[in-house]
């Protein structure tokens, strides 16, 4: 993989790519087969991102869906963890809540934002909500497959040499299961990232989710896709800086590659 | 006294459909400052036993002493070098060394001076910043027995590490290990297959028999050290243990080890 995302050429077909993909857009747009209102050139698309950045309105939104999204995203980490450890060290926990987990984690985002309006209102601590509870669930399944499929010597090894309860689950179990609970932070962040933005649109109070709200209700195409567009940036640069570097870093030192 | 003595040890494991006795009653007794190496065929329960050793393991029977008095669980007193190594690789080779005195709570800069005289010990100075996974295998095994002398245990429990080691580097620790032995005075109970490595190092040898296992016999080897691996002296206590052992092996069907 490492070798692979290094070679010289990709970089220079990944833009020979996009370049054609702006093309045919424009193209297309050009051809006028779909009036300008349902189908923007890249051009509008672009002046709109131009117009929102500033003007400030995109920054504000990305910085709102940010912070809510690391709020939502950091107590779904901890909830998730410690939850993930319970289940797999304590077996009535696991009795218990194990399949209720797997219930809840297969309840999409979006369907908690009704409980999020009834419960917190429809502010910042009602998307907090729904975000971190989409992601939650994900994040504790992770670390209980990893808390389970930790070489039992390591736990053996630090039983012998002292580490006792949260000794043992700070300076063993997390970092043991680390590799796994890295997947659940990932997915955990894919679920965060869409249920924020799931959640601003239907409470509509500001970020990149109202913001496309907003666009639809303008009628406003080119807004809509500026701001998917930007979601889609946001996504990519998470995914290929934050989480990739982290993976490759946790997999070789982990001994895992 | 004895420094830690086996008392009737006997441990079972369940199979499927049948309940399999690994430990038919062990009695060991070793004196402070001795170099007990336990020999027995594959699957005799030498493993088994340093666990209960440890306190990692819990026996059916019996009971384990230490200067006299019964213990259960683990303790700092006993530390068992596993058979397979079980670094911790999310940690550098010296936060490795430095694990069970972290545990312990003795502050940042002590550990730092403890851990750097193993790893000197060693030979491993130069990679106490390095992951476990920049190791080689023999590497691994220095940095283990480093990780457990660095807890200053009364009894260290080890576990054929040596096993997977090439002959050069198997010859070097084997020669080492007697040094440290002799330098720290610690009492070591030592599993290996290897009829060799026991006649060097051990100040006693306790052969296993086949399972049900029981300590087929015990020989004290007084040999003056370091102890190397050609003279003929040292060839015929192989030849000792190794009477001892072949009918035990012939009779688990195993091989014969190395
Ligand atoms: N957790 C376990 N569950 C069931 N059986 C076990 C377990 N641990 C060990 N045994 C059995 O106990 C016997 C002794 O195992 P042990 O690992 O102690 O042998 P050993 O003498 O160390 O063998 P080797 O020399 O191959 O390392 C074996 O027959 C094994 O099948
Ligand atoms: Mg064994």
């Amino acid at each position: 993989m490492r070798g692979a995302r290094r070679r010289p050429g990709s970089r220079a077909v990944r833009l020979i790519f996009y370049a054609a993909l702006v093309a045919a857009w424009q193209a297309a747009a050009e051809a006028d087969v779909w009036p300008d209102e349902v189908f923007p050139s890249p051009y509008e698309v672009a002046e709109d991102l131009a117009h929102g950045a500033a003007d400030g309105s995109l920054l504000h939104g990305v910085g709102t869906s940010m912070w809510r999204l690391l709020a939502g995203l950091s107590m779904a980490i901890a909830g998730g963890t410690a939850l993930g450890i319970a289940m797999a060290r304590v077996r009535v926990v696991n009795q218990t809540m194990g399949s209720l987990v797997l219930g809840l984690q297969s309840i999409p985002s979006v369907a908690w934002v009704p409980l999020g309006l009834i419960w917190y209102g429809p502010f910042d601590a009602g998307i907090i909500f729904v975000t971190a509870i989409g992601a939650v669930f994900a994040v504790a399944i992770n670390t209980y497959t990893g808390v389970k499929n930790i070489d039992p010597h390591y736990v053996e090894a630090a039983r012998n040499m002292g580490a006792r309860g949260g000794q043992l689950v700070t300076n063993v179990l997390i970092p043991a299961a680390f590799p796994y609970m890295m997947s659940g932070f990932k997915q955990g962040w894919a679920f965060a990232w869409r249920g924020v933005i799931g959640a601003e649109m239907l409470f509509s109070y500001l970020g990149m989710g109202s913001l496309l709200n907003i666009g639809r209700f303008t009628n406003d195409v080119s807004q809509v896709m500026a701001v998917m567009l930007v979601i889609m940036i946001i996504g990519m640069v998470v995914d290929g800086l934050v989480f990739r570097r982290l993976d490759d870093r946790v997999m070789s030192r982990w001994g895992l590659r | 006294m004895a420094k830690i003595e086996a008392r009737g040890i006997v441990r079972h494991f369940e199979h499927a459909g049948y309940r399999l006795r690994a430990l038919d009653g062990i009695d060991l007794s070793v004196g402070d400052g001795d170099f007990l190496c336990i020999v027995g065929p594959s699957g005799c329960g030498k493993s088994t036993f340093l666990r209960i050793m440890a306190g990692l393991d819990a026996p059916d029977a019996g009971e384990v002493l230490l200067d006299g008095k019964p213990v259960s669980g683990t303790g700092p007193e006993r530390i068992l070098v596993f058979q397979e190594g079980a670094l911790f690789p999310w940690l550098k080779v010296s936060d490795n060394v430095e694990f069970g005195l972290k545990m312990a709570g003795i502050p940042g800069r002590e550990r730092s001076q403890i851990s750097r005289r193993y790893l000197d010990m060693m030979q491993l100075a130069d990679f106490a910043g390095s992951y476990t996974y920049q190791l080689s295998t023999g590497m691994k095994q220095r940095v283990a027995i480093a990780r457990a002398l660095a807890m200053d245990p009364d009894v260290l429990l080890m576990d054929e590490p040596f096993a997977a080691l090439d002959a050069q580097t198997r010859d070097l620790l084997l020669v080492e290990t007697q040094l440290i032995w002799q330098k720290t005075k610690k009492t070591i109970l030592f599993v290996t297959h290897n009829v060799a490595e026991a006649a060097v190092l051990g100040s006693r040898v306790a052969v296993f028999s086949n399972r049900p296992s029981r300590v087929r016999r015990e020989l004290a080897i007084s040999l003056p050290r370091p102890r190397v691996g050609a003279d003929e002296a040292l060839a015929r206590v192989q030849r000792e243990i190794l009477a001892e052992l072949r009918p035990e092996v012939r009779r688990s069907g195993g091989g014969e080890g190395e």
